[in-house]
């Protein structure tokens, strides 16, 4: 039977409905997995594993700066001057067609008013948009050439998040933590920092674990004083208090036990790990013990950056105490409160900007001083990036066909850029990555082999490439 | 050899006189159609395409029933021998949850323990299918099957404030033992059968229930138009047929001989669909509604172009105007969801490249699945006049080989914890084998002739000695563990978590604050302010006035598809978006987070605790109490030694939320 299972399957195309979408709530994948696995992971079903390609494996925890509603590349790190000299015209011929979610086919390409400058040893372009990205250029790897199959926000959210264009598929961080496990006994294996600002549009199921089991969900921060569900003691009950009535359940338990039961003794070990996230979790979101110098590093205390910079610095917190993957989202709400600069590009850009340029330039030196940097991969980007054309003269439309995302650290180059649009920015025309490519490399970085990481059910091995990412072998150092 | 088989021949015949039998006009066929795949003996012969046998059931000692006759027969083949069988009130316990979802009472425990008449067990089992807490329970099966939600999903995930009709008809579908034929029929294609008739028009709206992508800007017609027929196609597979017909969308399946074009040819009979909201309010009422939202949605545009110009303090303050405004437009007037059929409008089906809607290969009709038919079948054209009743039609001929054996197979699995195939969405060749294929042919074909009617099935199962036996068997269970760990041949009852339903509902009931009221609109219970946060429309969730509503069955709650309450979806409640066969039942430490600090689990506390004291006056009587709530027995010595050294110092509000945490509770035996 493994022999079909290896077969290569057939590459889809977009504006398609996943074909498996009859199938859900997976059952079976432990049928692949030792008897020996078996046991430990009723034991601990979140206990570390070793990755697949212990050669390989360069990163052990993921950041993925995730900058909602879609950041223009052509604002931030993709030059293209001639959009200037295009300015209020028809987009040439030549460049071919691109289909936006509102900009109809008479739309004007719209110069920038943004200015380019090569910075550091590599001298890479970063616009004046993010003047803290100039001081980390050469500990960025820019891949200029990201596609992806959808225009409107959800489906591209889900395809960013999940490799699908429909909710129901696990994220990036459920299979890096079905893959890997968590080196954390008290922290969640996986946790989303989303913008106080709100929600997006693909709402909470473009983070979930799908048909992965609940486990492997991650834990929604939340804003305010209480950032992990469940993690306080209601009103008025004294830990100690609490303590006792989880001793009582054990000792009730345990009397109720006939034998080996490893089941039970699971669900009783839940609650000793529930107790400890209780006790030890709440530490990791105490920012006082930064040092002033870390803090401002970070812009926390200074508006516009305080929120971002914290969330960035939480970020940072959790992965030194073995977090594997850390979702800390810009942007939230309507739109434009997003990167989402249907309106007016400059407006939107120059505020976005200056809440998270500083932030994640501080995550990065950060992590680098910290020695954390090579075991951390940190990738930033949006769903899709934004039209050469201007949408109602000053705004830019959504755009899928070429885009901007980097990575950082965690083995991946720095001082690079990968791939290239072409000379108005439209599409990818030079190695383009696909989402599914990206993901790829991401797993690669972790030592996660894209097949190997699969998950059997309702006929189909799942991964979360579909069907099969090219890794951007070049970026890789 | 296969066509020597009689009942394969039979197969044959009906399927003829069903061709023969339909109108055929212009069925012409062009160069551009596509051609009629065929396909090989061996592909025929896999065991869920062969027809249904009738194997005699083997002789064996000490069974009371069929189904014991086959399981135990297997069971001596393997050394192995059922359990002892289950004592009275741990078979009370299981048997109301696997009917009702709730605990039994103390006081059914009592009299069922007390009735030593030959006919106790029947009598219970009857009573408890009679009960309307039975299609609750039962109807909820099939809704996780079916994906049902009240929300479309993606970006608006507007609501569906008229989904719960569909809900309440099929709770109500089971209560009324309604034949699976019939169920299937007009959920199918019951707009088609009477258009009049309301129940009729509620069940299509099955055809509907998958999610919606709806928006803004420009639109793509034709993609979107292909993923609701990609729904409505895939659902028919997975549900109805337990095949992944999905696979074959972007090619002809890996796995299973089904052609990229037998897909297209069932998605032909959907090719006319359209959806239709049946409006229930008056033709003034409607003007009204109409007259009503055009006023406001007019103003607000007006707001919002104002707006544009504007900037900082006063643009949000017009913001604020212009969300108030919102919350004025009228509520949708009630209306049945359903669908209906516009020759007009119909989409011609072809045989898209990868799945996508631009790469457009040969042109087809409608036609069930090619493996299952003589080959050579013709298609129907799509123009052919009621087509989903011509596909409910070949899915329900008693000669469908899939059919039958998949809803047996999902009672099995209701039952039991297992189905007989552990794969219920999927009896090809990537899903499991059956463990008792003669026991499944069995139970299909009494099913058939017994009217393919469900308390009939169900009676059969809980009365044999397999679903009697205890969820240990102490002589055999190390012997038995070796050789079948998983429990496949039934060894022992398979012990089983409650669903995340069954414990929210368990423990309301237990403390005495479930409100059994039945059907009507779904209720939005509040949840943690942070979580509503994180909705893109946080008006959405407008949390029902009436507290006592919040008490509710968990069938009874809104669905929505981007908001799952984090209680359900801790205990692995499915998350609507695709079909679910079978839930997952994992072990971790949000689920203890949640029932110790969860706001439900604290207040339930609290009124366990209540109710403990009001009736009980001794801490030895609390206690006793309490385990017979949750666990439907009493302490053991040592438990309730352990409970009473807690109570001379804790708070029987912490005992209460305890108990609520334990095995003996989560767990049914």
């Amino acid at each position: 039977m493994d022999q079909f299972l290896r077969q290569p399957h057939v590459r889809y195309t977009r504006n398609r409905r996943e074909w498996l979408t009859d199938a859900f709530c997976g059952f079976g994948s432990l049928a692949f997995a030792s008897m020996e696995m078996q046991a430990a992971a009723i034991k601990n079903p979140l206990a570390a594993k070793p990755p697949h390609m212990p050669d390989k494996a360069k990163a052990k925890s993921v950041i993925f700066l995730f900058m909602a509603g879609g950041p223009s590349h052509l604002e931030t790190f993709d030059p293209k001057p001639l959009l200037n000299k295009l300015d209020g015209q028809k987009r040439p011929a030549e460049f071919g067609e691109a289909k936006y979610q509102f900009v109809q086919n008479d739309a004007k390409i719209l110069g920038t008013k943004r200015q380019f400058e090569r910075c550091g040893q590599s001298g890479l372009d970063v616009s004046d948009l993010l003047p803290h990205h100039k001081t980390i250029v050469d500990d960025l790897c820019m891949i200029r050439s990201v596609h992806g199959d959808m225009v409107v926000h959800s489906a591209a959210q889900y395809q960013c998040m999940t490799g699908r264009i429909i909710p129901g598929f696990p994220s990036m961080g459920s299979w890096v933590v079905y893959g890997l496990g968590s080196e954390s006994q008290s922290l969640p294996a996986y946790a989303v920092i989303p913008d106080p600002d709100g929600a997006l549009e693909a709402g909470q199921p473009m983070y979930l674990n799908g048909f992965l089991p609940a486990i492997y969900q991650p834990a929604m921060l939340r804003p305010g004083k209480r950032p992990v569900l469940n993690l306080d003691l209601p009103d008025g009950v004294k830990l100690s208090d609490r303590r006792k009535t989880i001793d009582l359940i054990r000792a009730l338990n345990e009397a109720g036990m006939v034998g080996e039961d490893e089941e039970f003794a699971a669900r009783i070990s839940a609650y000793d790990t529930a107790f400890k996230m209780q006790t030890e979790a709440p530490e990791v979101f105490d920012l006082t013990k930064e040092s002033p110098e870390t803090l401002a590093m970070y812009g926390v205390g200074t508006e516009p950056t305080d929120d971002y910079g914290r969330r960035c610095l939480l970020a940072r917190r959790m992965v030194e105490r073995g977090v594997r993957f850390v979702t800390v989202v810009h942007g939230g709400g309507p739109g434009n409160l997003q990167w989402d600069a249907h309106e007016d590009i400059e407006e939107n850009h120059l505020r976005m900007a200056k809440q998270s340029d500083q932030p994640a330039a501080a995550l990065i030196k950060d992590l680098k001083r910290r020695g954390l940097l090579d075991s951390t991969l940190v990738v930033w980007g949006g769903e899709f990036g934004r039209s050469p054309e201007a949408q109602g003269g000053k705004g830019r439309d959504h755009h899928n066909l070429g885009f901007t995302m980097w990575m950082a650290g965690g083995g991946i180059k720095g001082g690079m850029a990968y791939g290239a649009t072409d000379a108005i920015g439209l599409k990818a025309i030079e190695k383009p990555a696909h989402f599914r490519d990206i993901h790829a490399t991401i797993l690669n970085q972790l030592g996660l082999n894209q097949d190997a990481l699969s998950y059997m059910h309702q006929g189909r091995k799942e991964r979360l490439t579909e069907v099969h990412g090219e890794i951007l072998k070049d970026i890789i150092a | 050899m296969i066509f020597s088989n009689v009942g394969f021949q039979r197969t044959i015949a009906y399927f003829t006189a069903w061709v023969m039998m339909a109108p055929v006009p212009g069925m012409a066929a062009s160069n551009t159609v596509a051609p009629l795949e065929k396909y090989t003996p061996v592909e025929r012969r896999h065991w869920a395409f062969q027809p249904r046998k009738t194997v005699q059931p083997p002789v064996v000692a000490n069974a009371s029933t069929v189904i014991d006759r086959f399981v135990m027969a297997k069971l001596a083949t393997e050394g192995l021998a059922l359990a002892p069988a289950a004592d009275r009130a741990t078979l009370l316990r299981r048997v109301t949850f696997d009917l009702h979802g709730l605990p039994p009472l103390p006081a059914e425990i009592d009299e069922f323990v007390r009735d030593k008449s030959a006919q106790a067990w029947e009598k219970v089992v009857d009573r408890l299918l009679a009960s309307p807490r039975y299609g609750e329970q039962w109807g909820r099966h099939w809704l996780d099957v079916v994906r049902f939600a009240e929300s479309d999903g993606f970006e608006y995930d507007t609501h569906r404030s008229d989904a719960w009709r569909y809900r309440d008809y099929v709770v109500h579908s089971f209560n009324s033992d309604k034949p699976y034929t019939d169920f299937v029929r007009e959920q199918l294609a019951g707009d088609e059968i009477n258009p009049k008739n309301e129940t009729y028009r509620i069940a299509s709206g099955f055809n509907r229930l998958g999610p919606l992508r709806k928006n803004a800007g420009n639109q793509e017609v034709a993609s979107s138009r292909n993923e609701v027929l990609t729904e409505m196609t895939n659902i028919v597979g997975a549900s109805m047929l337990g095949v992944t017909l999905g696979c074959a969308r972007c090619h002809d399946h890996k796995f299973d001989p089904i052609r990229h074009t037998d897909y297209y040819r069932m998605q032909g009979y959907f090719a006319a669909t359209q959806e239709e909201d049946v409006s229930l309010a008056s033709k003034e009422a409607q003007a009204e509604w109409k007259t009503a939202t055009e006023t406001i949605t007019k103003e607000m545009k007006a707001l919002q172009k104002q707006m544009a110009k504007m900037e900082g303090a006063e643009k949000e303050k017009m913001e604020q105007k212009v969300k108030e405004m919102e919350a004025k437009l009228p509520a949708p007037l009630p209306a049945l969801y359903s669908v209906t059929n516009n020759a007009e409008k119909a989409t011609p089906i072809h045989v898209l490249a990868r799945g996508d809607f631009a790469n457009k290969g040969a042109a087809v009709g409608m036609r069930p699945l090619g493996v299952l038919l003589p080959e050579g079948m013709p298609e129907l054209p799509l123009a052919t006049e009621k087509p989903r009743q011509k596909l409910a039609d070949w899915i329900l001929t008693a000669e469908n080989p899939l059919t039958a054996r998949v809803i047996v197979n999902r009672v099995w699995h209701g039952h039991f914890g297992r189905g007989i195939v552990a794969t219920p969405n999927d009896f090809g060749r990537m899903g499991q084998r059956p463990t008792h294929p003669e026991l499944l042919d069995y139970l299909a074909n009494q099913f058939v002739e017994g009217g393919w009617t469900f308390k009939r099935l169900h009676r059969e199962i809980l009365l044999s000695k397999v679903y009697q036996q205890s969820s240990v068997n102490p002589l055999l269970e190390k012997a038995a563990m070796a050789k079948d760990p998983d429990n496949k041949l039934l060894w022992k009852f398979s012990r089983r978590r409650l669903e995340a339903e069954e414990l929210r509902d368990a423990t309301l009931a237990v403390t005495g604050r479930l409100n059994t009221k039945a059907g009507g609109p779904s209720v939005i219970v509040p949840v943690d302010q942070e979580l509503i946060g994180l909705l893109y429309k946080p008006s959405q969730w407008a949390v029902a006035k009436d507290a006592s509503e919040h008490d509710r069955r968990s069938v009874y709650l809104f669905q929505k598809r981007n908001l799952r309450l984090p209680y359900m979806e801790v205990f692995d409640a499915p998350d609507t978006q695709i079909s679910c066969p079978k839930r997952e039942s994992s072990t971790h430490a949000p689920q203890a987070l949640e029932l110790l600090n969860g706001s439900f689990s604290n207040q339930m506390a609290v009124a366990l605790a209540g109710r403990l004291e009001k009736e009980a006056k001794t801490p030895a009587a609390r206690i006793d109490l309490a385990y017979r709530l949750t666990a439907g027995r009493l302490p053991t010595p040592k438990e309730r030694a352990i409970a009473q050294q807690y109570l001379a110092a804790g708070s029987t509000r912490e005992f209460a939320l305890a108990v609520l945490n334990l095995n003996s509770f989560l767990y049914v035996n």
